[in-house]
């Protein structure tokens, strides 16, 4: 080939390569699996079990040591005195993790490079990072704890398939579902989550949830999935304790109709007055 | 000779290949946290320009003016007037875009995010529908927007939101700056970047409201945050705010019952068996 033929051969394969180069930025939006979207629990009226396969409260058979089972058994005694046992949601403690991902309402996926976010309708906005970068040293511990994700391309297609999320660094008190199922006290969770589509249904999406926790004997996985709403609502939602509630620390008290303190339980003691320098009234 | 052919063909096709990129750069870039200058510094006045409370200079009618007044007086004898922050209610429109805490924006074509620490996420929907006729009414009403190309260079400089469909009771500040109860309120936006800063934000922000004789504008900044952080910051706990049927106390800092003003008696315990502790 002359030099002549090689330059114009060249020039004209050009339009190919800066096509090629121009598809880059469209192709990189591509990248990510079709998460974006709002998803629900599917099964709501069934409560916040966590293990969705079976019912909530002692049908989990959750794999807890015997010290943390008898503080179940004692939160589902005192719940069904009236109680709130270990659910401190009541007063609007934070749910944390892992027993955000029950979705009692529904949840919104963003996905940028740095960050995705899971937007709940019901409960702060929860983010994972997925810059590589390793949590700050001076991290506060948190409910929802500091989540790390990396995607996967399962199938070296050039395009993630599944989501995968650890996430470390709590405080409590937490719980696995309403019924007041505890988390260990020392808050050393580890939360590892798999997320992905189902193959042959995309408006399904698996999340298969692992907790280490040191209330349990081993690690417990559960398989959650949500369904693609494609009409999405949103409600607004402000957590407020019952109207009948008082919590004064972590003790609580009910309201009389006459709007005056009651106890919640026979014998519970009245609240220390300590600081007031005036009789009753 | 060719070969500077070959550069010159090259340049030419140079623009078209940036094309499908430059679409994808048409909105400004406003994706990044920012925080409110004016949060944590013992206030946050709906004017940031101005001080809190009657400072404010806030343009309402006499008898809006009048129950702003009585909530000043009120929080002076130490309870909450018209503010509901010791509720831990969220605060609603507009006065959420106050973010004590730092936000985020996340931009989607049909919607633009302002995902805050601690409060719902807000959405303004610029997919061109209009306002639906059973949205139910809330605090933070509901939002729509478009975008506008200011300078006609083909990437979008301003996002105009409007707000519509409250629920009460509102105020503009934690003093008690009260918008009106009819729940009528109107809140156009005006976002965009500073022309010769783009780590400062502007919200232009107009409330349109029958306690105020006039539209009310305040030109809310917000500072980009280039190494974000998050706090997980939960009123419910944080809040020394406690109400007993129609009485306000305080909780002190070990968890106990406190009065809000001297030689307030304690609650009555008369359906207590057990002795009171002091």
């Amino acid at each position: 080939m002359s030099r002549t033929h090689g330059v114009m051969a060249y020039v004209s394969f050009l339009p190919l390569l800066l096509a090629a180069i121009a598809v880059v930025p469209a192709a990189h939006a591509q990248t990510y699996p079709d998460f974006e979207s709002q998803w629900k629990n599917p099964n709501p009226d069934r409560g916040d079990a966590w293990d969705p396969s079976k019912p909530p409260g002692l049908a989990q058979q959750p794999p807890l040591t015997p010290e943390y089972q008898a503080i179940f058994q004692a939160s589902v005694q005192d719940q069904g005195a009236g109680g709130r046992g270990n659910n401190y949601k009541s007063s609007c403690v934070l749910d944390g993790m892992p027993r955000l991902m029950s979705l009692t309402a529904p949840m919104e996926i963003l996905i940028e490079p740095r960050l995705t976010f899971f937007i709940f309708q019901n409960a702060f906005v929860r983010r994972i990072h997925t810059d590589g970068a390793p949590m700050p040293k001076d991290e506060p511990p948190s409910y929802q704890g500091y989540a790390t994700g990396r995607w996967i391309d399962e199938d070296g297609d050039s395009r993630y398939d599944a989501f995968e999320v650890e996430t470390r660094n709590f405080k409590g008190p937490r719980a696995f579902e309403s019924s007041g199922l505890p988390l260990h006290n020392d808050n050393q969770t580890v939360v590892r989550e798999r997320l992905s589509l189902d193959k042959s249904n995309r408006d399904v999406l698996h999340n298969v949830i692992t907790t280490h926790d040191s209330a349990l004997t081993r690690p417990w996985t559960v398989h959650k999935t949500y369904v693609r709403e494609r009409n999405p609502r949103w409600e607004e939602y402000s957590c407020q304790p019952p109207p009948n509630a008082v919590f004064i620390g972590l003790e609580e008290y009910r309201l009389s109709p006459d709007h005056k303190l009651m106890p919640l339980r026979s014998g519970q003691a009245p609240p220390d007055l300590r600081y007031f320098t005036q009789p009753q009234k | 000779m060719l070969e500077h052919r070959a550069i010159v063909i090259l340049a030419a096709l140079l623009p078209m290949a940036i094309v499908p990129a430059a679409a994808d750069m048409k909105y400004p870039d406003m994706q990044s946290q920012w925080r409110n200058p004016t949060a944590g510094r013992g206030g946050n006045p709906w004017d940031p320009n101005k001080p809190m409370g009657l400072g404010q200079q806030a343009p309402l009618t006499p008898e809006y003016q009048a129950k702003f007044e009585a909530s000043l007086k009120a929080q002076k004898e130490g309870s909450q007037g018209n503010s509901r922050g010791s509720t831990c209610e969220i605060a609603g429109m507009p006065k959420m875009m106050n973010f004590a805490e730092p936000m985020e924006i996340v931009i989607r074509p049909n919607i633009f995010y302002f995902i805050p620490v601690q409060v719902p996420t807000r959405r303004i929907y610029t997919d061109g529908h209009s306002f639906p006729k059973d949205a139910a009414p809330t605090l933070g009403g509901y939002s729509i927007g478009r975008w506008i190309d200011e300078d006609g260079d083909g990437r979008y400089d301003v996002l105009l939101a409007e707000t519509r469909h409250f629920k009460g009771p509102r105020v503009f500040e934690s003093t008690g700056l009260p918008l009106h109860d009819d729940n009528q309120t109107i809140v156009k936006e005006r976002i965009y970047l500073d022309k010769s800063n783009s780590d400062i934000l502007h919200d232009e922000i107009t409330t349109i409201d029958n306690a105020l004789a006039r539209p009310w504008t305040v030109d809310r900044i917000y500072l980009r945050v280039r190494k974000p952080i998050w706090i997980e910051k939960n009123c419910h706990e944080a809040n020394p705010h406690l109400t007993i049927g129609n009485e306000e106390y305080f909780l002190s800092a070990d968890g106990k019952l406190m009065p809000v003003s001297k030689g307030q008696p304690p609650p009555d315990l008369r359906y207590f068996e057990q002795p009171v502790r002091r």
